[in-house]
């Protein structure tokens, strides 16, 4: 038994299966599924959830190597303002890339590279937006981390 | 009573309804579905573009952990003929032998989990007989369609004109394969219920995947229920029932369980169709002063051997700019391909590339700004027919964007303008995009407590429906935008159209509104019948609405709100239908203009490196009535994304030995990220359509449209080099 912990709550899994990734214990075992699943290559962004606190790519990590640490995913924010921004900026459109774009600009904020514009479109490059958001993006986070 | 009561409602930048659902996880995607006893399904794909399977061994796969079922074409179901729907959609798929193009679905697996059924698929062996296949465009053995819609277009006398023409340009310009790569993994999840099904889907028109999937199923089409409540995008990619989902189906009948197909990555570049590549050739005769006399603009693009494919790039050289004379001709080419496909602005956003750099080397040639050419040049009518347009904002496009861009400032010698290591180049496109509607209808009910709720089967793929006709009910309904809750997605509901073509918000639009109408009728009619009712004998024309209430128009006490008219005669709602068709253009005497747009651009070269940087794009466009600034904003910013791609990135490679795609994936096939996209600065003009009630145009696709060009265009005044290719790369910028 592998001991998932997601936004606060212990979750007990049984991974005999060990190709399963963080991604799909989420969105299949655990049914957290704002989590989204882009590529399952670790090339968009989409299914940026944090682990410890740091950005971390759910495709590209294997459930078991989760146990032990504290997962948050878009469900675990609590009206984070930055979701307030996204929605004012109209920083999405069909909302499919939004929960790892939000993941990436929260963990943005704490990582002290939101202090430019420049800088802020360089560090959400790894969250792809096939609807082109981008500017309202980062409108919405340039916002928050004024007030942050 | 069919004028919008609040405009305050409407054009103002209200935030997406379905904004909260999308920034806290909750909007449930098709793949997001889990039901109760679900399997998950795999496909294998083939390996080859052509010939036939002479053996498949799925032993190993059937003992593989978890299996459930392997389905080949030895053991599918026959399926029914899949109907045509607007265009072809593929046959049902494992029917027979034969393989037609690289990526072809020859076989699913249904396990218990996504694990073992990838798992299993790979244990699956083909063996095939490879035919040779036909890859190349220009194979003198493939076959070539001519004229392949019936709309091949010519007036005056071209050949004539350019042979008299002072000033001819004669190029060719090629685009690449694009793919449309939606984030949102397209899936199905099949669910029987005897012999009725449901259908969690990706897709772009739910009707249209019910209709296809009850042919081939041999089950009423109201048997079949498709939801598709949210989507991860489409781009066009939504708009054919692919063979995937067939598949998914016939898995779930086998294992008598839900079955859930979710596409990888890869398989959404060959599964989906795909922007096709074109060849255009144009020919411009001109007088010296720029004006012009001819333009001739053939196309050829790709097909799959068994689809079609409505991709007509040469029809923008009939209406953009005036010309006496003009021929516009179409080709096809079939090839061993997976399905070429609608990628936002079919046609238009290749055609326009070739026109709009063709106009540009004419600009040069005769010494005239890139921005006076396309003045000059402007088509006052339709060039076609001589009629008056539904209205056309084109010159306003150019003008008001030549002033926020600041084009007075352009030094017009080639290379020169610089800012350190960078060449520094200006460029222009003008966008007269094409008009799309089909018939659609909606359902408006007024509930007991006032508020409303709205109906159709439509989907909103991220473009703003739930939104804007939320907003468009709640105007004609005087009520505010949260009394209305939008119920879209669901085949089950009114019958709507597809959210493509720039079309759905005239479409649905038109039909809301009809609705509310017919909805206010039978609010009038109602208190009619009611002699103590303030509105008893006030005829309906002399009826507004406004804070849910009905009153006498300039008489505001005299009134009563519906929510009392339904109490008064015992009703819980009162609903209405509402149904839409494109109006006829000759007996408007007129011909609808799709939106138009203008794009200037500011690209920077690094001398050394040939690295090309887009610094700023200032995006003008006439949409007719913009429903919600904000979204439509949107729509506009994501458009020019999708042309900065198209422009300098997009490229689905083809391996010419075997035809797989070379590139099929996020990490190879590149589009445009956060750090590639400049400050980009939108603005509307233009007055509200003639051609449909609400005066809308559609802006889903126009965005893109220009962006291409006038990236080429800046490149060529930074460095001088006419690039005819896309997507440009550095390579070419190199000295």
């Amino acid at each position: 038994m592998t001991t998932l912990t997601v936004n606060g709550t212990e979750y007990p899994l049984d991974l005999a299966d060990p190709r399963v990734t963080l991604l799909d214990a989420l969105r299949d075992r655990l049914d957290l599924t704002g989590t989204k699943k882009g590529c399952d290559q670790g090339a968009c962004g989409a299914c940026t959830v944090l682990s410890d606190g740091r950005r971390v790519l759910a495709c590209l990590t294997l459930a078991a190597q989760c146990d032990g640490r504290e997962i948050t995913t878009i469900e675990g924010l609590e009206s984070h303002p930055m979701q307030d921004a996204f929605v004012r900026h109209d920083a999405f459109q069909c909302g499919y890339c939004t929960s790892g774009q939000i993941m990436s600009a929260v963990a943005l904020l704490g990582e002290n590279r939101a202090g430019t514009d420049a800088d802020i479109r360089e560090y959400m490059s790894g969250n792809l937006c096939r609807c082109g958001a981008y500017s309202n993006i980062v409108a919405a986070v340039r916002e928050v981390a004024r007030h942050a | 009573m069919t004028t919008i009561q609040q405009p305050r409602i409407l054009g103002a930048g209200v935030d997406r309804v379905d904004g909260p659902l999308k920034v806290t996880g909750q909007a449930r995607y098709p793949n997001d579905v889990n039901l109760p006893g679900m399997a998950y399904a795999a496909v294998v794909r083939s390996t080859i573009p052509s010939g036939r399977i002479r053996r498949m061994d799925t032993t190993a796969a059937e003992k593989s952990a978890g299996v459930l079922e392997v389905i080949t074409h030895e053991n599918a179901d026959h399926l029914g003929e899949a109907p045509a729907t607007f265009i072809k959609n593929p046959q049902p798929p494992l029917q027979d032998d034969v393989i037609r193009y690289y990526g072809q679905y020859v076989a699913v697996v249904v396990a218990d989990t996504q694990q073992n059924a990838t798992a299993a698929a790979g244990l699956i062996e083909v063996e095939y007989d490879r035919h040779e296949a036909l890859l190349d465009l220009h194979d003198p053995r493939a076959e070539r369609i001519k004229d392949p819609w019936g709309e091949d277009t010519a007036w005056g006398d071209v050949r004539t004109a350019l042979n008299r023409a002072p000033v001819v340009i004669d190029q060719t310009y090629t685009t690449s394969e694009n793919t449309n790569n939606p984030l949102g993994l397209f899936t199905t999840l099949a669910a029987w219920d005897g012999d009725t099904l449901t259908l969690h889907d990706s897709n772009q028109w739910p009707n249209m995947i019910q209709q296809v999937v009850a042919a081939m199923f041999g089950v009423p089409t109201d048997a079949v229920r498709v939801l598709t409540p949210f989507v991860g995008g489409g781009f066009g990619a939504g708009l054919r029932c692919w063979s995937h989902i067939p598949l998914a189906v016939m898995a779930a009948r086998h294992v008598g369980r839900p079955v859930k197909l979710e596409l990888t990555r890869p398989e959404m570049f060959t599964g989906l169709g795909h922007r096709t590549g074109s060849v255009n050739w144009i020919r411009l005769g001109a007088t010296r002063d720029g004006r012009l006399t001819a333009i001739e603009h053939e196309s050829l693009t790709t097909l799959p051997l068994d689809g079609d494919e409505y991709e007509p790039c040469s029809s923008v050289s009939t209406w953009s700019y005036a010309s006496p004379n003009v021929t516009a001709r179409d080709q096809q080419v079939r090839l061993n391909i997976p399905w070429t496909n609608f990628m936002r602005a079919p046609g238009d956003a290749q055609g326009n590339f070739a026109l709009e750099s063709a106009i540009d080397e004419l600009a040069w040639e005769v010494g005239l700004d890139p921005l006076e050419i396309r003045l000059l040049n402007y088509a006052e009518v339709d060039p076609k027919t001589g009629r008056p347009w539904s209205s056309n904002a084109l010159r306003q496009c150019l003008e008001v964007g030549a002033r926020r861009f600041g084009w007075s400032e352009r030094n017009p010698e080639i290379r020169s303008m610089r800012d350190g290591h960078e060449l520094v180049g200006y460029g222009v496109a003008g966008v007269s995009f094409f008009w799309y509607q089909q018939p659609c209808s909606a359902k408006v009910i007024v509930r007991g407590d006032g508020s409303a709720y709205v109906r159709s089967a439509v989907t909103d793929i991220g473009t703003g429906t739930y939104t804007i006709m939320a907003q468009l009910a709640a105007g004609l309904l005087g009520l505010e935008v949260e009394q209305v809750e939008m119920q879209l997605g669901d085949s089950s509901m009114p019958v709507g159209t597809a959210a493509g073509g720039s079309g759905l918000t005239a479409a649905l639009g038109s039909a809301v509104h009809d609705a509310c109408g017919r909805l206010i009728q039978k609010f009038v009619d109602l208190a009619g019948t009611d002699p103590f009712s303030p509105l008893a004998n006030v005829p309906f024309e002399d009826v507004s609405v406004s804070e849910g209430r009905l009153f006498r128009r300039g008489e505001p006490t005299r009134g009563e709100s519906l929510a009392r008219i339904l109490a008064v005669h015992g009703l819980t709602e009162l609903s209405a239908d509402g149904n839409s068709t494109p109006n006829s253009p000759d007996e408007l005497g007129m011909t609808p203009a799709g939106a138009r747009g203008a794009r200037f651009v500011e690209v920077r070269v690094d001398e050394d490196l040939g690295r090309i940087r887009v610094a700023r794009i200032v995006t003008v466009n006439d949409g007719g009535r913009i429903l919600n600034e904000k979204l439509a904003r949107s729509q506009i910013l994501g458009g020019t994304v999708g042309g900065v791609g198209m422009a300098l990135f997009e490229d689905t490679v083809t391996d010419k030995d075997t035809g797989r795609i070379a590139n099929a994936t996020f990490g190879d096939y590149l589009i445009p990220v956060n750090a590639d996209i400049p400050d980009v600065h939108t603005e509307f003009v233009g007055e509200a359509d003639a051609f449909n009630p609400i005066g809308v145009k559609g802006v889903g696709e126009i965005g893109l449209v220009g962006v291409a060009p006038a990236i080429a265009n800046g490149v060529f005044h930074a460095t001088g080099k006419r690039i005819r290719s896309l997507p440009i790369t550095m390579d070419e910028l190199l000295d």
